[in-house]
């Protein structure tokens, strides 16, 4: 948590492997990140993380199925692996009936929950949401929070960067950030 | 990411573009249509020349007043000097005929004429050629009925003449032409010979020509404005004995005509020889300066198409910084990016390649439908169509496609 412009994005994007830090290091399961190659990070992107972001998630000319079915493409996942990763993802986001739709069909919650769906999709340790509920409605806050729930209580970690109390009381861990640092 | 999968990409992207990608893709038709187009012409062009100097086949020399050198454009020619030049003559032919190298050498000289009729019968688009004995060999004509010209027809300047098989057919379609008088320009002729069909050269047919004696021609044709024009004047048709070669014969035809001219070692010759390989030679040469300004033109225009493609993708590059950036953050590797937009660049230019083959096999089938040159595609006419718009996406399209893989992920989704 914390003010705009205190730097919760730009750890987001260090821990995403999308950014890189000017100063210090990030180890990423024991291994220092900073030395890796492109593709190398395109890697770790690939297989251990899932990301979901503010806004403008979604490739809008595909339709939710095939934004999901993106990272498999990149992960080199066989053809009737990829029809099922999907399905089942669709189905655990409740949009199994919105598979063919465009994404620029689809309403704000639905478009966040196609987007977790796709960060699903390769199965990753970590999932990254960046304010993912900062252009919904509190009805909509509240079905994407439980989602994220049910997530974690899977076993699976995220993190989540929100300014809106009701949503950080989901986490069981606060980190507060000011003027670039922890506080 | 697999081949198919980017390739499938890059078709969604082209066709979400529709009228952008047609316009980018134009200046790549444009070339391509050009490249083919003309290939096709020269093929058909070059086939024609082939086959009608092989029908001709003949070793036939013909003195003229000027070398056809078709290649070397107008401004090799001094027409002032060449309309001076002394006419060839009868009694030119009947020295060269002399020559023990020489079979035979007629004089010659043709005309368009109207019409040939007879009783209200008539052959139109005709040419009236005066010739002499052994005029059927060195035409290699073949006469089918009757005779040909011979020497008595020449010196009693008798009108006879001999027909051509399209004359033949439109003035006797159900007599015996044999005998019969046709008339032209206000003349009326015996018929004592008909010609086997020809066929066309050039597009045009060459049994549309009546054959008279060239002294009975020249009574009644040689203007004094005939005899001083350079096209009009008379041609010695020259065919060289048996067993002596075309250059042997040619040695020999020019030496005697620089001495019955009275030329001196250092002046040049005042009359052409003309030969079916000078004439073929030169034609190729007119050939192959189509190709390399054909050439020129398809280099232009891939060039254009080429940078049009390149801007295009430079814009779509930036357009779809986000979509780079989603990518990336979801695995894309930078290599999966480059393929991606190079392939939209290929992809794109061989749409533009295709559309190109299929309008420049169009109008190529348009000229041959609509003149006598039959255009000619050949397998290879198709793939240098093909290879040369791929070049073309490859070349232009690897800098866009470069810009776009090496963007940096956090600049792209931070990009609004
Ligand atoms: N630890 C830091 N040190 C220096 N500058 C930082 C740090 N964290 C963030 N910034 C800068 O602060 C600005 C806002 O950061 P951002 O991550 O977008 O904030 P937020 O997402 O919390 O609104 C950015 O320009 C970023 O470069
Ligand atoms: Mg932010």
């Amino acid at each position: 948590m914390g003010p705009s412009g205190s730097g919760k994005s730009t750890l987001m994007h260090i821990l995403g492997c999308l950014d890189t830090p000017t100063s210090g290091s990030y180890l990423l399961d024991d291994e220092e990140v900073s030395v890796y190659d492109e593709d190398r990070l395109a890697e770790v992107r690939s297989r251990k993380l899932g990301f979901v972001f503010q806004q403008f998630n979604l490739l809008p000319r595909l339709t939710a199925a095939q934004n999901v079915e993106l990272p498999l493409l990149y992960s080199r996942v066989s053809v009737d692996e990829r029809e099922e990763i999907v399905s089942t993802m669709l189905a655990k986001v409740g949009l199994a009936d919105r598979a063919h739709h465009r994404s620029n069909e689809l309403s704000g919650g639905e478009t966040q929950r196609v987007a977790i769906a796709r960060a699903l999709a390769n199965d990753p340790a970590l999932i990254l949401a960046d304010e993912p509920t900062g252009n919904l409605d509190s009805a909509t806050e509240d079905e994407l929070m439980e989602l994220m729930d049910g997530l974690n209580e899977q076993g699976r970690t995220l993190v989540i960067v929100t300014h809106d109390d009701s949503v950080a009381k989901h986490a069981k861990r606060i980190i507060n950030l000011k003027d670039g640092r922890l506080v | 990411m697999s081949f198919f999968a980017l390739l499938g990409l890059s078709i969604l992207s082209l066709r979400h573009h529709k009228s952008r990608s047609f316009l980018t893709a134009l200046g790549i038709v444009i070339g391509v249509t050009t490249v083919i187009a003309i290939l096709s012409l020269l093929q058909g062009l070059n086939n024609t020349i082939d086959e009608q100097f092989a029908s001709l086949g003949t070793n036939t020399i013909y003195v003229q007043k000027m070398e056809l050198n078709f290649g070397s454009g107008p401004g090799q020619f001094d027409f002032e000097e060449i309309a001076k030049r002394p006419d060839l003559t009868i009694e030119d032919a009947e020295a060269i005929a002399e020559l023990p190298t020489i079979a035979e050498a007629v004089t010659t000289m043709s005309r368009e004429v109207g019409a040939l009729t007879h009783k209200g019968n008539e052959a139109e688009k005709c040419s009236l050629k005066g010739s002499g004995e052994g005029g059927e060999a060195t035409a290699s004509l073949i006469v089918e009925r009757g005779r040909f010209i011979n020497v008595n027809d020449q010196k009693r300047r008798r009108m006879v003449c001999v027909i051509g098989s399209y004359i033949s057919i439109n003035l006797f379609p159900d007599e015996d032409p044999l005998g019969q008088m046709l008339e032209v320009d206000g003349h009326k002729y015996q018929v004592v010979g008909v010609l086997a069909e020809k066929g066309a050269m050039f597009g045009r047919s060459q049994d549309n020509v009546a054959f008279i004696p060239i002294n009975t021609y020249q009574k009644f044709y040689s203007t004094p404005e005939g005899r001083a024009s350079i096209f009009g004047g008379s041609s010695i048709e020259v065919l060289p004995a048996e067993g002596v070669s075309v250059d042997e014969a040619l040695l020999q035809v020019e030496e005697l005509m620089r001495l019955r001219h009275g030329l001196h070692y250092y002046e040049d010759n005042d009359f052409g020889l003309n030969t079916q390989s000078s004439m073929f030679s030169s034609l190729n040469q007119i050939t192959t300066i189509a190709w390399i300004v054909m050439v020129g033109i398809a280099a232009n225009s891939l060039l254009v198409g080429g940078i049009g493609i390149m801007n295009i993708m430079l814009v779509s590059v930036a357009e779809r910084t986000r979509e780079i950036g989603i990518r990336k953050a979801v695995g894309a590797r930078t290599r999966d990016i480059l393929m991606q937009f190079l392939l939209e660049a290929v992809v794109l230019s061989l749409v533009g390649g295709a559309i190109g083959i299929l309008a420049g096999l169009g109008i190529a089938g348009l000229v041959s439908l609509l003149t006598d040159l039959q255009a000619t595609a050949m397998w290879w006419t198709i793939a240098i169509g093909f290879v040369f718009s791929a070049i073309v996406g490859v070349f232009f399209g690897i800098y866009p496609a470069q810009k776009a893989s090496k963007l940096n992920p956090i600049d792209a989704i931070r990009y609004e």
